[in-house]
């Protein structure tokens, strides 16, 4: 087999063991690159930030267990500012897989620090059935839709909803989502109620989200892993997602590496192909 | 008259929520009645995904018990759905290893188990694209050849490493790249395919309240 033909036909095993290397080296040699602000990060932290303090939000766990890495860290943000500024919290979820239950766990974690407490700053809604009703049918009642919370308390037994009846009385949403059910938000929520919004999402589902956030139906959106990064900057809360930046760029750069190889491999021995067969 | 009702049924919901957009406040018939609609929809959803549990217990079930190829996954799955589910819906009251809170066997399972299975599953995929990337993506064409300098800029602008890469050449690569490939021409593309899926989901909606798509009564 000619070099370029080996070029263009590495084992795959050992793509695998430089991925696996690409992810391990940087957390074991942690390196330390500029993380640069986004306009659309920017919006997004600018817009919290407006929100007035002590008013009522919602955060949204609208994310599967499986983009934990990507999502985690933009909810983990998203309510340390608001619990910054004093803000009450109602999360919930439109995801039956792990939503309610991640929503539960990082707030409660995220709370303590703050000296929040459950029912009084804080609300978990936690899951129901079909997006689409739910987030129309919060638009007259958000107790019609949930009677109960995460947890089965009747949430009229919560002083934090005696004050909150609808979308009214909500200043400020940020979905986290890796799914389409940001499109919804967008269409039913914002759209039909005037309601603020922002959202976090996956690299991958980031591009789509531009276009709403030119439209203003978005006042600011996070993409990906660096999208996160940006904006626990932004919080002077350095944590998981820039750890997880010296991975993320090792990987993309192999991958980068990859593709041109291949291509070099492939072009050189098309070319040789060529010279012997005329 | 297993088609006329249905059909009815499927015209007149899809008639009032159209309706009710124009009747938001509560205090109005039509608005009470989309949001009773509303709520309905959320207790029958409840309902399906019941029957759901009792598909998949049947499917799998009858597989053990006939000993198909792969019985034994099977178990585990019979296994799994019940060992979440049965502590999670038996109330708090009893002990505080039942229901959903911290430290109840469901949550347990789910931050020790499930969580960490899936984000694994979906952590492999790195794997998978690094190798089919370097396989599969190559410059034949003019339109892959774009699409392959585009893919390949835009994968450095997003990681620091890449974008402190792209900063020592001349020119604000990194603006460049927010404003003419993210917020241009992915703009352009994206809104394209929104505004076309949302016209499709409209007509299908259209054609459903109308009874003339009958293909989710298993009808042609």
């Amino acid at each position: 087999m000619s070099f370029w033909k080996t070029i263009e036909d590495i084992d795959r095993r050992w793509v695998y063991l430089m991925v696996g290397l690409a992810v391990i080296i940087p957390f074991i040699f942690p390196t330390e690159f500029p993380i640069s602000i986004t306009p659309e990060t920017q919006m997004l932290y600018d817009a919290v930030e407006a929100v007035p303090d002590s008013s009522t939000v919602m955060v949204v766990f609208d994310y599967y267990p499986s983009t934990i890495a990507e999502c985690q860290p933009m909810s983990v943000a998203a309510l340390h500012h608001f619990f910054r500024k004093d803000c009450k919290v109602i999360t919930l979820s439109n995801i039956p897989l792990g939503g309610p239950s991640m929503a539960e766990t990082v707030t409660r974690r995220i709370a303590p620090l703050y000296d929040k407490e459950y029912g009084v700053d804080f609300v978990n809604l936690g899951y129901k059935y079909g997006y689409v009703a739910v987030l129309s049918g919060m638009g007259t009642s958000i107790e019609s839709i949930f009677p109960t919370d995460n947890s089965g308390t009747p949430i009229s037994k919560l002083p934090l909803m005696d004050s909150v009846r609808n979308y009214d009385q909500i200043a400020f949403i940020f979905e986290v989502a890796d799914n389409a059910t940001a499109d919804y938000w967008v269409s039913i929520v914002n759209a039909q109620y005037g309601v603020p919004m922002c959202c976090g999402t996956t690299a991958v589902g980031a591009p789509k989200y531009y276009s709403f956030v030119q439209a203003g139906q978005f006042v600011g959106l996070l993409g990906g892993m660096k999208g996160a990064a940006e904006y626990e900057i932004l919080l002077s809360k350095p944590a998981n997602a820039v750890l997880g930046m010296g991975a993320q760029s090792l990987v993309h750069l192999l991958i980068i590496a990859m593709v041109i190889l291949g291509n070099v491999g492939f072009f050189a021995s098309r070319r040789n192909k060529r010279k012997v067969t005329p | 008259m297993r088609t006329t009702v249905p059909v009815a049924i499927a015209f007149l919901s899809g008639f009032l929520m159209v309706v009710s957009f124009f009747f938001r406040e509560e205090a109005t018939f039509i608005g009470g009645l989309s949001q009773n609609l509303l709520i309905w929809l959320t207790i029958v959803g409840g309902f399906t995904l019941l029957l759901g549990v009792v598909s998949i217990t049947r499917v799998n079930w009858n597989a053990v018990k006939a000993r198909k190829e792969g019985w034994i996954f099977k178990v585990f799955t019979l296994v799994s759905i019940f060992a979440m589910a049965v502590p999670a819906v038996l109330p708090s009251s009893w002990s505080p290893l039942f229901g959903r809170a911290e430290g109840s066997i469901y949550d347990w399972l789910f931050t020790y188990l499930d969580m960490p299975m899936m984000a694994t599953m979906f952590a492999t995929l790195a794997f998978y694209i690094a190798s089919a990337a370097y396989r599969a993506f190559r410059a034949r064409t003019a339109e892959s050849t774009i699409l392959l300098v585009t893919a390949t800029v835009v994968m450095l602008w997003r990681v620091p490493m890449g974008e402190a890469f792209l900063n020592q050449f001349p020119g604000d690569i990194p603006t460049f790249l927010n404003t003419y490939i993210m917020n241009g021409a992915n703009l352009a593309v994206q809104r394209g395919i929104i505004i076309g899926a949302a016209l499709g989901a409209a007509s299908m909606s259209l054609r459903i309240i109308l009874g003339i798509e009958r293909t989710y009564m298993g009808k042609g």
